[in-house]
């Protein structure tokens, strides 16, 4: 154990309590960029945004800005953005296709397999000899893909991302492996600004179903399905359930483990949110018989509910936005929002789930204008003296974790609870406060077991 | 007839008469009005039934890319018709728009209106804005932009048949855009 910043006395995942010191404190904030950020599996790309060899895409991990490209061989590398000279941004570009990587200060020419290979006046500045070989990229030295999906990690000694994933990968499927084909990224990417700790963000997406009545009740009310919405030539989500699905009676599943967490309803159909377009709602009923050979009824159903992958990755079911919340010190993130879309779906379901993604979960989306006020709001308060000091409650449902025998996997809840909550700050202490991957493991299986004792 | 499509701006001015051109600013300060004094049914009935309302992201491309004409993908932030405009409004009216509520101040300003084309009796006109919007105590956000407009004349005024919107950030610093542009 090596708590030096005594984030075990800030957390209680036991009781549900949390010191918000741990949305703010600069010292708790550097620990992290180095043990949650430099060692977790990070979301990078999604393998359609490279298709061809030489395409490039530029991100963070982080606040480390990394470049991410198709090599000539199809394999795909990530790198350091920052030039081996005097470290220039390398990359300025959002993403495009190129044979190098030449930095703006003096010239220097990286390959795309990151190798130096271009030092302007080499014979006659370095007349000391340069040693090229030395100075390529800083290569992100674990890399791997799980059903499209990008991931890179600092950490050598890193558990695999399949062990990393654990039985998220099962509820990350039900995203991901709906069709042959798998999915892409349709359009460009949304990107913006919130004045808030990246873990309220993550933390929401993993473990808070219960605010969404409430902060999304406006939205909810406006773009309930009526014959008039036509907004994209059908009704919004056009022939769907329209009662609230936690009234359905059906019950619902939150799950936990390993940081993750993820949550949904049961419903009778295969209903997306309201407010996706009628022609994706349609899409939907006409590919679940697809979808349910390939997931099982539970996944295939599913369309709707959130998720978080710890630390930053989170999604929507059937909204099909996922995001990454860059962290950008203490107080902000940037929000990087892409749309998710089976590959196999026609263009005109495409852009349907274009514009209807846009208008749920852009920067100006019905819904997701409510979400950044909160955190925003939550972040300002957090200044205060006193404010600083006042524990938050995160104890809902404490005490009915289970293990089900169903076959829905993890340590699970009703969907209105706060286990997913508890299960990311308890990872999160036992990342912030372990030296090796091998603590960090045992200590966290050590607290689900506890959970769910028998 | 002249072409209401051009993106770029012409290399020549477009000449009308100073009525028009007075008449067109005069309709546009009007709705900016209407907007800023959060009389937003109003403002909806300056729109025609089809109405197109839209904003995209922008990207950074390197140089080479841009001069083979590849540029990275977009994607929409507004794309709206009247439909999903007046659900906007309809909002805003609930009392649970948490982001405007307590509302919001906005102050837009509105310059460089070029018309750029008549087509019947329709007009295109570019210009640039700037919304300031004032939220929260002490919240203080600008959005600048450009934007490219066509009106179609109603009886002795007009009414607005499509905005395409430009917005000049890259990462949006806002954390959320929860007014009109
Ligand atoms: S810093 Fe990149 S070439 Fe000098
Ligand atoms: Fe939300």
């Amino acid at each position: 154990m090596d708590d030096k910043l005594n984030v075990r006395q800030l957390v209680d995942a036991h009781k549900g309590t949390v010191k918000p010191a741990i949305y703010i404190d600069q010292d708790i904030y550097d620990l992290e960029l180095e043990r949650v950020f430099g060692r977790s599996w990070l979301f990078l790309a999604h393998e359609s945004q490279l298709p061809k060899a030489g395409d490039f895409f530029t991100t963070y991990m982080g606040e480390d800005p990394v470049i991410v490209t198709r090599q000539k061989d199809g394999s795909i590398a990530a790198f350091l953005n920052q030039c081996r000279h005097r470290g220039m941004k390398l990359c300025h570009a959002d993403s495009g296709n190129t044979r190098a990587f030449t930095c703006p200060y003096h010239g220097w020419g990286f390959g795309l397999e990151g190798g130096l290979s271009v030092v302007p006046l080499e014979q006659e500045a370095y007349r000391n000899g340069l040693d090229k070989s030395k100075w390529g990229l800083v290569r992100v030295p674990r890399l791997t893909t799980y059903k499209g999906l990008i991931f890179g990690n600092w950490d050598e000694t890193a558990p695999s991302l399949e062990d990393y994933l654990g039985d998220m990968a099962w509820y990350m499927d039900g995203f991901l492996d709906r069709r042959e084909g798998g999915t892409e990224v349709v359009g460009g990417v949304h990107k913006w600004v919130i004045d808030c700790n990246w873990k309220f963000a993550a933390e929401q997406f993993c473990s808070d179903q219960y605010h969404a009545p409430y902060t999304h009740g406006s939205a909810i009310q406006v773009l309930a399905p009526t014959p008039e919405n036509k907004s994209d030539g059908k009704p919004l989500g056009d022939g769907q359930t329209q009662r609230p699905a936690w009234a359905n009676g059906l019950g619902g599943v939150q799950f936990s483990e390993k940081g993750h967490g993820s949550a949904f309803f049961f419903t009778e159909k295969p209903d997306a949110n309201v407010w996706v377009g009628g022609e994706v709602s349609e899409y939907f009923r006409e590919t679940y018989p697809e979808a349910e050979r390939r997931l099982g009824s539970v996944r295939a159903l599913r369309l709707a509910g959130h998720n978080t992958m710890f630390p930053t990755l989170s999604w929507l079911n059937g909204t099909q936005t996922l995001r990454v919340w860059h962290p950008k010190g203490p107080n902000q993130i940037e929000v990087w929002v892409f749309c998710i879309a089976d590959k196999a779906a026609p263009d005109s379901v495409k852009e349907a789930l274009k514009a209807s993604h846009a208008r749920a979960f852009g920067p100006a989306g019905f819904l997701e204008q409510d979400d950044s006020e909160n955190w925003v709001e939550v972040q300002k308060v957090l200044r205060g003296y006193k404010a600083k000091q006042t524990g938050f409650c995160v104890q809902m449902g404490l005490g009915f974790e289970e293990r089900r025998k169903d076959g829905i996997p993890g340590v699970t809840n009703y969907t209105f609870a706060e286990t997913a909550a508890r299960g990311f700050y308890q990872r999160w202490v036992d990342m912030m406060t372990s030296e090796t991957w091998a603590e960090i493991e045992a200590r966290t299986k050590e607290y689900q077991k506890e959970l769910v004792h028998g | 007839m002249d072409d209401l499509s051009a993106k770029a701006a012409a290399s020549a001015v477009y000449k009308v008469s100073p009525e028009l051109q007075h008449e067109v600013e005069q309709f546009l300060y009007l709705e900016a009005a209407l907007q800023d004094e959060h009389r937003f049914r109003e403002w909806l009935g300056l729109l025609s039934e089809d109405v197109r309302y839209t904003l995209s992201t922008n990207t950074l491309a390197q140089v080479r890319d841009r001069r083979r004409g590849i540029a990275p993908p977009t994607t929409y932030i507004f794309n709206e018709n009247k439909y999903t405009l007046e659900r906007r409004v309809a909002r805003l009216e609930t009392g649970m728009a948490w982001v405007e509520e307590p509302q919001s101040r906005t102050r837009r300003f509105i310059t460089n209106v070029r018309i750029t084309g008549q087509a019947g009796d329709e007009v295109r006109l570019s210009c640039n804005y700037a919304v300031h919007r004032a939220a929260k105590a002490r919240d203080h956000h600008t959005f600048y932009g450009t934007r490219r407009d066509t009106l179609r004349r109603n009886g002795d005024s007009w009414i607005v048949v499509s905005r395409e919107l430009e917005l000049d950030e890259f990462v949006l610093v806002t954390a959320n855009i929860s007014i009109f542009l």
